[in-house]
């Protein structure tokens, strides 16, 4: 299960990102419209699913000058944003 | 040990429970047990997305073997898809490149040391393996 919450100035995420929680996840994600920083120390375990939301989500933002800062990864997390390649796509903090 | 889980995303609360159950069981190091997770799933969902009109379920076994842990998973009524010689993923591609197709694929051979798929008479069998570290 992913719990997030939309700050005023943040989102924070935490617990597992899988392929089951793309649609509550982009339901927030598409909100967003600014450089955002994404707190992710409780994040337990990204999938290639919710990889693909956050790409999806840089990508728009990138459109006009914005972008995702990830922070607070833990180590196996970061290890899958090094293999897919993200780490650097994404400002990682 | 060996489990069938229906094909289907609402199984994945369920496959990730048993998957703990044995991740325990075995006595498996923190990133040995992220990989299991991240291998099973990728694995799984691919067999859902590209399978739609498979009927059953699909059987996962992870069990400990001296050197290792083993993930053994069957979809016992599919289309070929070799997930072995899929092309490679350009992570070197700029961000406007980048396209999710084949991620998961591709983290699943970063994270397991084997990756074998073998399919006969509609049955898809994929064998895993990764070394303790």
């Amino acid at each position: 299960m992913l719990q997030i919450d939309r700050e005023s100035d943040h989102v924070r995420i935490a617990g597992r990102f899988d392929a089951g929680q793309v649609e509550v996840a982009s339901r927030v994600f598409d909100t967003l419209d600014s450089t955002t920083t994404v707190k992710c120390e409780g994040l337990d375990y990204i999938s290639s699913a919710g990889l693909s939301v956050l790409l999806h989500t840089q990508q728009r933002l990138s459109k006009t000058g914005h972008g995702l800062r990830l922070a607070g990864l833990n180590p196996h997390v970061r290890l899958v944003f090094e293999y897919a390649g993200l780490d650097a796509i994404f400002a990682i903090q | 040990m060996e489990r069938t889980f229906a094909r289907g995303l609402d199984s994945l609360d369920a496959i990730f429970g048993y998957l703990s159950e044995r991740i325990e069981a075995l006595e498996l190091d923190p990133g040995s047990g992220f990989a299991v997770n991240m291998a099973v799933e990728e694995l799984f969902t691919n067999m859902v997305k590209y399978n739609r009109s498979g009927t059953g379920g699909i059987s996962i076994a992870v069990s400990g073997q001296p050197d290792g842990v083993e993930i053994r998973m069957v979809d016992f009524d599919s289309e070929p898809f070799d997930i072995t010689s899929m092309a490679e993923v350009d992570t070197s591609a700029p961000l406007e490149a980048r396209r999710p197709g084949g991620l998961g694929i591709h983290l699943v051979r970063c994270l397991m040391d084997e990756v074998q798929y073998e399919y006969k008479s509609r049955r898809t069998s994929i064998r895993l393996f990764k070394n303790r570290p």
